[in-house]
């Protein structure tokens, strides 16, 4: 008994020695007395010498949490146990925050910086007027291939991916509204198309892609194409950035017939607590200079307009990833089709993805 | 007579290839300046400079153990009580019915428990963050506690408890001088159990933190979703020496100094 009281006091003594140290570390690192800022974005979606610059800057500590879909992070912050002063939704998940009223409105005065972005990415369906939500990055939906796996052609077209020897060759990337939206796409629709023979024959078409598709994967996908698992990818434009970056034989292509132009974008949750600090941090993504180095680190395109200088020639001049808008008018955004259109997509898009090979 | 044949070595063999090449194939490229999982370039200590140069981290390695030992102790103390309540128990019904709603506790998905507390925490109001986590674990640990304790329990001859009450000993007498020693071995045991479950546990961590409370394996599974960063190799690949010198330590004390700590040496 002695020896079980004793064995036990040092394992209390021993737990919170280590509470008192975690919490002098903490207190060193300022994460203590309520100076900080919760920032809740996606993994590797930020480059880490920022958040020091910013630190340093402001005075603000800022503690850096990452979800993985905007389903998991719409659900945390629903949630509500857990303060996040600025999250990174994408577009889809902005309007559908706002129906459920889990955003607050941004105090534009707060946002000098927000005259740097290009005016075409604002005031956008999702979020008239910019309301609640800032731009952050954007980019495409396209195809990356191999071109020595691909017999040195050039891909141009959504159709291509039907090419009979392209057999187990293409990995899709695992979203209903993406690989729905290329097949409306290849058909000539919109890919917001809610006419249900539409939808019926982009799924039937879809079947007939079946013997070429190798895999419906989720993030691995950059791992699986720059390690030449297969020779073609549905993916979006950042990760393609980052595919391409990995593996020179590479190449991304935005499909003629047109595709997704997507958002992600810097919001204040219900859940913020330092209404100052998120303000603070949003402005401070949106200076040129900020934005142009996250940009160059993350991969994605930057919204940012005057950032588009202190870019390198090779990033702001690629036109794969900063395709000219103008020319490229068929990039249509995401529409919030409503719950039963939703829905009716993630079943065609359930049923494509368990049928036999 | 002890006499192996060559085809049980070559099975064994066969096993801890399959179990540690995997551990191997991490720990080698944790070394690679390349910065990839394939094409080895040059030998770096970089990867572990990172690691540990990152305060962020060492805090986040701090709370693993703070949470692992407190709801380890914790719940050892509630499974002790547990498994003699249930020993207790007169009605042989009422014992099995107990039992069952204990393994119901360990054999359900860590998903749906790791829900079930969001869910409770919420209704609750209690903030995520390090409460959360440590009741979270004390919890999904009592039953595991209970399962150890209880066997060596009903192993007991009831006779040494008649034996110390025939001899004056009051209930708290016997509870601390005869069935606790009695039972040591066993609540080290669970102890440990609950040590390492708390450790590795993400399902249910994963759930119930917030507020930017980490512990380290969901802060090495939202690294590893950023994908190819070599420091997680490094991580952990001190992980796994961390767990090895804590296992050789575990060994030794039961060999050499076994008796001091109750664990194994008497049977």
């Amino acid at each position: 008994m002695k020896r079980l009281v004793q064995g036990f006091a040092a394992v209390f003594i021993a737990a919170f020695v280590l509470m008192f140290i975690t919490h002098r570390l903490n207190e060193a690192e300022g994460y203590g007395g309520g100076k900080t800022v919760t920032v809740y974005n996606w993994g590797d979606y930020i480059d880490p010498a920022l958040i020091r610059e910013f630190e340093k800057e402001t005075g603000w500590k800022v503690i850096y949490q990452t979800f993985d879909s905007n389903e998991a992070m719409m659900a945390k912050i629903a949630q509500g146990g857990a303060t996040f002063d600025v999250a990174v939704p994408s577009d889809y998940a902005i309007s559908k925050m706002i129906e459920e009223k889990l955003l607050l409105p941004l105090d534009h005065r707060k946002l000098p910086n927000l005259r740097y972005i290009e005016p075409r990415f604002l005031n956008l369906p999702f979020d008239p007027h910019n309301r609640y939500s800032v731009p952050y990055f954007w980019g495409t939906v396209g195809i990356v291939y191999n071109r020595e796996m691909f017999g040195g052609k050039r891909m141009t077209s959504w159709n291509d991916l039907w090419d009979p020897s392209l057999r187990n060759q293409i990995l899709l990337v695992d979203g209903a509204r993406e690989v729905m939206g290329m097949a409306l796409n290849s058909l000539g629709y919109s890919l917001n198309d809610t006419n249900k023979a539409h939808l019926q024959e982009a799924k039937r078409k879809l079947d007939r892609l079946m013997p070429n598709v190798k895999a419906i994967v989720g993030d691995e996908i950059k791992l699986l194409l720059a390690n030449e698992e297969a020779a073609v990818g549905v993916v979006w434009s950042g990760d393609a950035a980052e595919i391409i970056a990995e593996n020179d034989k590479l190449d991304y292509v935005v499909p003629k017939e047109g595709s997704n132009l997507w958002f992600d974008n810097m919001v204040i949750p219900k859940t913020a607590k330092n209404i100052e600090g998120a303000h603070a941090f949003i402005n401070f993504m949106l200076d040129p200079k900020h934005a142009a180095q996250n940009a160059e680190y993350v991969g994605y395109s930057t919204p940012n307009r005057a950032a588009l200088r202190y870019l390198p020639k090779d990033i702001a001049g690629d036109r794969r990833f900063y395709p000219d808008l103008d020319s490229a008018g068929h990039l249509e955004v995401y529409e919030n089709l409503g719950k039963h259109m939703l829905a009716y997509y993630n079943e065609l898009f359930l049923e494509f993805k368990m049928q036999q090979k | 007579m002890k006499r192996t044949h060559w085809w049980g070595r070559v099975y064994l063999l066969a096993v801890f290839a399959v179990m540690y090449t995997p551990i191997v194939y991490l720990m080698y490229y944790s070394f690679n300046s390349g910065g990839t999982m394939h094409d080895f370039q040059s030998f770096t200590f970089k990867w572990y400079r990172d690691v540990l140069s990152d305060d962020r981290l060492l805090i986040i390695v701090l709370n693993t153990i703070v949470i692992a030992l407190l709801s380890a102790a914790v719940a050892t103390i509630l499974g002790v009580i547990g498994a003699l309540a249930i020993y207790y128990v007169k009605r042989q019904r009422t014992k099995n019915a107990l039992l069952a709603l204990n393994n119901v506790l360990i054999v359900s998905p860590d998903v749906i428990i790791g829900a079930s507390f969001l869910l409770l925490f919420t209704i609750a109001g209690i903030k995520l963050g390090f409460t959360s986590v440590l009741l979270s674990h004390i919890a999904f640990s009592v039953p595991i506690v209970v399962l150890m304790v209880l066997p060596k329990l009903e192993e007991m001859s009831p006779t040494l408890i008649d034996a110390a009450r025939d001899l004056g000993a009051g209930p708290w007498q016997v509870l601390s001088g005869v069935v606790l020693p009695f039972l040591a071995p066993s609540i080290w045991a669970g102890f440990f159990m609950a040590l390492t479950y708390s450790l590795d546990d993400f399902a249910v961590t994963f759930f119930v933190t917030g507020n930017g409370f980490s512990t380290l394996s969901v802060e090495i599974y939202s690294r590893a979703r950023q994908g190819i960063s070599l420091s997680i190799n490094a991580l952990s690949t001190l992980l796994f020496l961390f767990t090895m010198l804590l296992v050789i330590g575990y060994y030794v004390l039961s060999q050499k100094g076994g008796r001091m700590y109750g664990i194994g040496g008497r049977k």
